[in-house]
């Protein structure tokens, strides 16, 4: 079984990182693109549990996870890696970012409110980062788990030193208010909503007919900034010449939220709409899907709550009713 | 456990109705941790509570605030700081 992706060590080393990234900005996008092959097999033959997770994803969607699938799958997730180092660099030959949907954000931005972005692990979020810096005196920031992809995040910040300014760790108990404060700004916040954390309660949804615990605290986190929410992603795609490009969506998933006990409403459909959109783009397009571990495992609630029994948990809550009420239950001071 | 002050009751029933929490604001200890142990909120219950403090009395709490490791310490500490910065009520 997979482990889950909190568990998950991070593969390859700051070396070579660093030395496939002076090859691709020396060689340039066709040689760096040549080389993906022989390091996507290693990489694909080396996978093990993450492998298998991937072919239930396709199994969950009624696609037969052959051989070549799950190759082209990483071939897709190494080809956004290698993109980020020309998104980030700004170079020309970065591929071209066909934007969609952003006019609905833009209509908001216009009147000095700042939106929530909610995403996933679907596509490039260098590439939707890229949209967004298009866009003069922008305020954005990328709300994330520091701790995933360190060695490689590190090799690649030396490109772009601003774009590390632009994302916020979950830190201490106020660290939040620079997101407040970006969006009084009238800024874009960019929280991702499909990953569960450990100690985290998330919420249940359907997620290609199978049930599955989506985290609540993105959905938490947007009620309580009071703003609009729109789901967005960056898919990496090929036209009919085989040119790469990005399709950055945006969609409008909820209005700003109400306050008191009308908010556990706006929380459930935001959660119903978030998913149904996720699905929609997965199917549009599954290899962009960048999740490597058994998504459907139920354990966080689980063994993990088991776990970090004693503690009283953080950073979470569940939707329905008696969720909410156990949280809340379990938050008595001894 | 030591006795809420008035005030300490006070922001307790705010932070009891913000959080939409299901507990008894008399039964919060004054000296217990908020943030994670103790009262077992996260950092999301926390930009609640700072929104709730800023709209009630018009205390701001920032980000880089140089007491943060110590504002949520407890009832007492945040009832310490509100006093202290707040502006004519």
């Amino acid at each position: 079984m997979a482990a889950h992706w909190f568990e998950q060590r991070e593969r390859g080393s700051a070396l070579l990182i660093g030395l496939m990234r002076t090859i691709a900005l020396k060689g340039g996008r066709r040689v760096a693109g040549l080389l993906l092959w022989p390091i996507t097999l290693y990489f694909y033959a080396t996978a093990g549990s993450a492998r298998t997770a991937l072919a239930r994803y396709y199994e969950a969607q009624g696609e037969r996870p052959t051989t070549r699938l799950l190759f082209n799958h990483y071939l897709t997730f190494a080809r956004t890696i290698l993109d980020r180092v020309y998104l980030l660099a700004r170079r020309s030959d970065a591929p071209p970012l066909r934007v969609r949907g952003f006019e609905a954000v833009q209509e908001w931005l216009d009147r000095g409110q700042g939106c929530v972005l909610l995403g996933a692990h679907l596509g490039s979020f260098e590439a939707a980062r890229a949209a967004g810096l298009r866009h003069e005196g922008l305020k954005m920031q990328i709300i994330m788990e520091q701790n995933v992809s360190r060695k490689l995040n590190k090799v690649l910040s030396v490109l772009d030193p601003g774009a590390a300014e632009t994302t916020v760790g979950l830190g201490g108990p106020l660290a939040l208010l620079r997101v407040r404060d970006t969006i009084a700004a009238g800024g874009l916040a960019g929280i991702m909503g499909d990953r569960l954390t450990a100690a985290q309660a998330g919420y249940a949804a359907e997620f290609f007919g199978r049930k599955c615990l989506f985290p609540l605290a993105p959905l938490r986190l947007a009620g309580s900034l009071r703003a609009p929410v729109f789901f967005f992603a960056a898919l990496y795609r090929r036209s009919v010449d085989g040119a790469a490009y990005y399709e950055v969506v945006f969609e409008p998933l909820a209005a700003p939220a109400p306050e008191g006990a009308a908010r556990r409403k706006w929380l459930q459909d935001l959660g119903a709409r978030y998913v149904a959109c996720l699905q929609r783009y997965c199917r549009m397009a599954p290899d962009n899907w960048f999740n490597f571990y058994d998504f459907w495992s139920t354990h966080p609630l689980g063994d993990l709550h088991a776990r970090a029994a004693g503690k009283p948990a953080c950073d979470g809550g569940n939707l329905d009713g008696a969720g909410l009420a156990a949280r809340r239950g379990a938050q008595r001071a001894p | 456990m030591t006795e809420q002050t008035e005030f300490e009751r006070e922001l307790a029933v705010m932070l009891v109705t913000s959080l939409n929490l299901s507990q008894d604001p008399a039964a919060i200890a004054p000296d217990a941790p908020l943030f994670r142990e103790g009262l077992g909120l996260d950092s999301i219950d926390m930009l609640e509570i700072a929104l709730a403090v800023s709209k009630q009395y018009g205390v701001e709490l920032r980000a880089d605030d140089p007491d943060n490791q110590t504002i949520f310490s407890s009832l007492r500490a945040l009832a310490a700081v509100i006093a202290a910065r707040r502006t004519g009520m």
